[in-house]
């Protein structure tokens, strides 16, 4: 599991790629870290995220809740439908907007 | 013959879940979003025994079987730690906002919704764990 940050037409691009799961859910809340002083908004892509968790959904609850206070957009990028099945069972679907 | 693979309580362990689900999907044919669901529920059982079972310090052990026969998906999750039922846990509630969420919970919530059947026994000193898929198309 990688992620890359970057910022792209003023915003923050979170470029997840592999399997957010529990073994890889320590490395990516310290790859995170950036997101959660950001003041700008954020976009997490998902297009090469292949697996999710309940590991890593934590982790995408912390980003949104770091953002919510300082008033930051948070969107999702490029879901595949099973990972879009495990936010839409959780309602994390509700908590960011998708695109 | 199941499928049985042993882990220790360490949450690194996890990360040897992903291929042993793998190579059950690949044997048995299993579609994408199938072998997903099957890795999911499996993940969120296995590692709330890690989290959970035994006492912090203490080394111990999660044995998850897997059989796939007559077009069903059998699963055990079998440990030695404490008693815990966790199908008597309540849902979280998917609604709330951000702000309320908490961090949480989620786990075997997940494996209910992704599983047709879940159910707990304590049997000779073990927590065994049972959920199960028909995979007839």
């Amino acid at each position: 599991m990688t992620t890359t940050i970057k910022e792209q037409n003023g915003e923050i691009v979170a470029f997840f790629e592999g399997s957010l799961d529990t073994a890889a859910a320590q490395k990516t809340e310290k790859d995170i870290q950036p997101l959660l002083t950001a003041d700008k908004n954020i976009v997490l892509n998902c297009e090469k995220l292949e697996y999710i968790s309940s590991s890593g959904l934590r982790i995408i609850l912390q980003i949104l809740k770091a953002a919510k206070p300082r008033g930051l957009h948070v969107s999702a990028t490029g879901m595949n439908k099973d990972i879009l099945k495990v936010f839409t069972l959780t309602g994390f679907n509700n908590l960011l907007e998708l695109k | 013959m199941p499928y049985t693979l042993t882990l220790h309580n360490n949450v690194q362990e996890a990360s040897l879940l992903a291929p042993f689900i793998e190579t059950i999907a690949t044997e048995n044919g299993l579609d994408h979003s199938l072998t997903m669901e099957l890795n999911l529920a499996v993940e969120e059982a296995v590692v709330n025994v890690m989290e959970y079972a035994y006492p912090q310090g203490e080394t111990g052990e999660v044995t998850i079987e897997v059989s796939v026969a007559d077009g069903l998906l059998d699963i055990n999750i079998i440990d030695s730690g404490a008693p815990f039922d966790p199908t008597q846990k309540s849902d979280p509630d998917t609604s709330l906002p951000v702000e309320e969420r908490s961090i949480g919970g989620l786990g075997i919530f997940l494996v209910r919704q992704v599983m047709d059947t879940v159910s707990y026994r304590r049997d000779d000193g073990k927590n065994i764990l049972t959920f199960t898929k028909n995979i007839k198309m």
